[in-house]
């Protein structure tokens, strides 16, 4: 891979000079957004380590243990990582209009150089089974469509996300809160390893940064920066998500939330933001309806599309061969869910028939275990 | 004066020949046991002293020196009594009797001269038998369990006076030969029957396959749901333990308490629970034991919140899982128990137990869950063919019985199974599918075009590794067992998908938890 000297000399900059981002941004916009004229600036001037240092974003590079730039350099064109600095034309548009981009992304994967549409999908690291199918469902359909998903690779939803998404055309960026070369949280290595497959993984930090606290807040910018807008999927009252939505809003992005049980506490900042205007979603069409600027075309053929899926269903329940009792308690087991006991008592056929006729409709993907032995149709 | 007379003592589960050696001298009064006796040989020289006093006769005013020959091995427990008494009666040339030679003697005595019971009579009488005597002199209350053997006359004595009084001829003798019941015709009834679970049909038939094959299972389910209550029920579907067995388990529990007054024809139920030690759990002690493992050999042990249980402790099961027995060494010995069980364990699906429940109750992040199952000890997860979820029932179901078999017609579906099994296994080591290597149960599928394509579509769809789709393929073999089927066929195999619960929660390979 290569590396533009922007980049090099941006990395200069920051590791070598110890200029903190901020400052370095708040140069750039002075300048009009001319990179050749700020990299100049730093380059020529002398004791700057005083002069910026009260700036929003001053994280610091230094607590890396990189001697210099070049190392860095190094270590990214041995490890095959790529490094795209603000002023390359890959670098996300998107990205480039929020009020504190990242000066440099080091990415896995190629997603990030096509990016045209993508959604953010957030929530709780500790998701329960409902948020889970509710990421999964979200983030299938919307990477079907060749939505690009975009999520902060923690655990719980973000995951579940993640591995949706990268199952569809769409694919999935994860950004990450520390460098590029540790997998954080570790139960996610195998994501890390799939998803530059389908997507990328690309994180602002230099490599061999910790997944500090800090950090993930940061990070969170850059998830609703990439993205045309975001949607929460079960978010405690305070947590990353709800940052995310609220650095959403002031970049100007669209936030959408998915409501959830009224008990639960894991759902009380989805609702907190449904009451304060964000869109409900309870299903595609409601997110599409959204971004009707850029989808339009995706929208029009998806409800032509429902029409006709319809009539394919009722062509597939002729064409499954069903057996008079398979038949019979294919029927009898309906939408809403019946228990084992319940279908054994309606057909009288025997208890080990019923569950053999169970299993076969479930590997023919007829039906699904909702909870323990309770069944339901899925056509 | 010196006299001689035979007893046993335990190593394990076996008992081995002791002689009882008297020897009354001139000197200072005394009373000492030598031989390496315990603390319960020790005591014995007072209980002795009272009940030789107590049925009437003199204690003799001399030097007594008791030896416990072998005098290497380590002693203890209450058999003595009986025969230390005897030979001090006989020594002080208070008794006579031809017998002498002929006769084994074990029972220990309360201090009115009362033969009280005592543990392992079985194995004492196994090896009666081997080394061809004639009378085996014991306590009378525990008589009836060694009656089945009718090659040795079992002398059931209530005190030191009928002893006394069976010693003086042989005529006396006979009349205090045991004539038990004939042990094998007892009726037994275990108290509780299948057809009490009402509903959980699921479970039921997957407790007649697990037991029909010998398979491990594994409960799954929200509290309240009857978990406990149907393993406890898997014992009466079992077969009946022929005499051979009887006499296995008997051994095993008369080890384990004294009172245990005939044959034993139940097989086991063993419950423990989650705070036993290891030592209670696999056997062993100061004086080796059997632990519940082989207190529940022919049966089942059942362990309840198996998640609870001390994960080290839940891999030491597993080579008695794998070898049937298990072998307890120390530093001067080391002793095999037999632990043939079945194993039955329960669980919650999460920490709060509603996970998978249809109330929606569960609170536990799928973090947790994992976290819950992660827990669990992975080889010994390999050694459960089956999962089944067990769900709580809406009160309606509790109504309807029509459904509900006994125990009697499940039990005849079962032996019936078993003695495919059987035929099919005749000439190798193994006896039930579970045991069976998976190159055997391919083997009845590998001619089968359709059944190899149905299993490459299950492995598929449900991401099973070879290890899991091993278990579905045992199963299976089961079920077309009690269909009386040679071959698997595909219904056979799509019925044993029932029997493996998958969470889903993860699809990723090195995050399978173990689900299959």
């Amino acid at each position: 891979m290569k590396i533009s000297s922007d980049s090099e000399k941006i990395l200069h900059i920051l590791v070598d000079r110890k200029v903190k981002p901020g400052a370095f941004i708040k140069v750039y916009r002075r300048n009009s957004c001319n990179l050749d004229k700020t990299i100049n600036y730093f380059l020529n001037y002398k004791n700057l380590e005083f002069k910026y240092d009260a700036c929003d974003l001053n994280y610091d590079f230094t607590r890396n243990n990189w001697n210099s730039s070049q190392d860095v350099i190094d270590f990214v064109l041995r490890n095959k990582i790529g490094l795209l600095s603000i002023g390359d034309d890959d670098y996300p548009d998107m990205l480039r209009q929020i009020h504190l981009p990242p000066l440099l992304l080091f990415f896995k994967g190629d997603r990030i150089k096509k990016m045209e549409f993508s959604i953010a999908i957030v929530g709780s690291r500790k998701c329960t089974a409902y948020g889970k199918e509710a990421a999964m469902y979200i983030s299938k359909n919307l990477s079907e469509m060749g939505i690009i998903i975009v999520s902060g690779l923690a655990a719980g939803i973000d995951s579940f996300a993640h591995r949706a998404a990268l199952e569809g055309k769409g694919g999935s960026i994860g950004v990450l809160g520390c460098g590029i070369d540790l997998v954080y949280p570790p139960e996610n290595r195998v994501l890390y390893e799939k998803i530059p497959e389908n997507g990328s993984i690309i994180t602002e930090f230099l490599p061999g940064t910790p997944p500090l606290k800090s950090n993930f807040p940061v990070r969170n910018r850059i998830i609703s920066g990439l993205c045309q807008g975001v949607i929460v999927i079960e978010a405690g009252e305070r947590s990353g998500a709800i940052i995310t939505c609220e650095i959403a809003l002031k970049q100007n992005r669209e936030v959408m939330a998915v409501p959830g049980s009224i008990f639960s506490p894991s759902n009380k900042g989805c609702h907190r933001l449904i009451k304060e205007g964000a869109k409900l979603v309870e299903n595609i069409d409601d997110i599409l309806d959204e971004f009707s600027i850029y989808t339009g075309k995706i929208f029009k053929t998806r409800q032509e599309n429902k029409f006709s899926s319809k009539k394919e269903k009722e062509n597939k329940d002729h064409d499954t061969n069903l057996n008079g009792n398979e038949l019979r308690i294919y029927e009898y087991i309906g939408y809403k869910s019946k228990s084992i006991e319940d279908i054994v008592k309606y057909s009288g056929i025997e208890v080990k028939e019923v569950l053999r006729i169970l299993a076969y409709l479930e590997i023919n993907g007829l039906i699904k275990e909702d909870s323990f032995n309770k069944y339901s149709r899925l056509f | 004066m010196i006299f001689k007379l035979d007893s046993f003592t335990l190593e394990g589960i076996d008992a081995v020949k002791v002689s009882v050696e008297v020897h009354l001298s001139r000197g200072l009064p005394e009373f000492t046991i030598v031989g390496l006796p315990g603390k319960a040989i020790n005591e014995s020289r007072q209980r002795v002293r009272s009940a030789v006093i107590n049925s009437g006769f003199d204690f003799p005013v001399k030097k007594i020196i008791v030896n416990l020959s072998p005098a290497d091995i380590k002693k203890d427990g209450s058999f003595y009594d009986l025969p230390i008494a005897l030979s001090i009666l006989a020594a002080s040339g208070q008794i006579q009797s031809e017998i002498w030679n002929e006769s084994y003697f074990v029972g220990e005595l309360s201090l009115d001269g009362n033969i009280n019971p005592v543990s392992g009579l079985i194995s004492m009488a196994e090896e009666a038998l081997n080394t061809g005597k004639n009378f085996f002199f014991v306590p009378y209350s525990i008589a009836e369990q060694v009656s089945f053997i009718s090659d040795i006359k079992v002398i059931a004595c209530k005190n030191l006076s009928e002893a006394v009084e069976a010693l003086s001829n042989r005529e006396k003798t006979e009349k205090f030969v045991y004539k038990g019941r004939s042990v094998v015709d007892k009726h037994f009834c275990y108290g509780f029957d299948f057809k009490e679970v009402k509903g959980q049909f699921k479970a039921k038939r997957a407790l007649e396959i697990a037991v029909g094959g010998r398979h491990n299972i594994m409960l799954i389910g929200p509290p309240g749901s009857g978990k406990t209550m149907l393993a406890k029920r898997a014992v009466t579907i079992m077969p009946d333990l022929n005499l051979e067995e009887c006499i296995d388990v008997t051994k095993i529990y008369s080890l384990y308490r004294k009172n245990v007054s005939g044959l034993i024809r139940e097989r086991p139920f063993r419950n423990p629970h989650h705070t036993i030690s290891r030592i209670g759990l696999i056997g062993g002690g100061i004086n080796p034991g059997p632990g519940e493992i082989s207190l529940a050999h022919r049966g089942i042990l059942f362990l309840d919140e198996f998640s609870q249980f001390p994960r080290n402790f839940i891999e030491d099961l597993r080579q008695p899982l794998e070898n049937r027995e298990i072998v307890i060494t120390r530093n001067h010995f080391s002793y095999t128990f037999p632990c043939n069980f079945m194993l039955i364990v329960a669980t919650n699906p999460c920490y709060c137990g509603y996970f998978g429940n249809d109330s929606g109750k569960c609170v536990c992040s799928l973090r947790e869950i994992k976290k819950f199952w992660k827990k669990m000890s992975g080889p010994i997860m390999d050694r459960i063919d089956m999962r089944v979820s067990v769900d709580r029932l809406p009160e309606t179901s509790f109504t309807n019985t029509e459904y509900d078999e006994s125990s009697k017609i499940i039990k005849s579906r079962v032996n019936k199974c078993m003695g495919m099994q059987i035929q099919r296994f005749k000439g190798s080591n193994i006896v039930c599918n579970s045991e069976a290597g998976i190159d055997t149960i391919n083997e009845s599928v590998k001619d089968d075009k359709k059944i190899s394509d149905l299993i490459s579509m299950i492995s598929r769809k449900y991401n099973l590794t070879a290890r899991g789709m091993a278990s579905i393929l045992k199963v299976s073999r089961t079920i077309a067992d009690l269909e009386a089927s040679v071959s698997i066929k595909e219904h056979h195999v799509i019925e044993a998908l029932n029997y493996r619960v998958c969470f889903n929660y993860d699809n990723d390979s090195d995050a399978s938890i173990n689900c299959m």
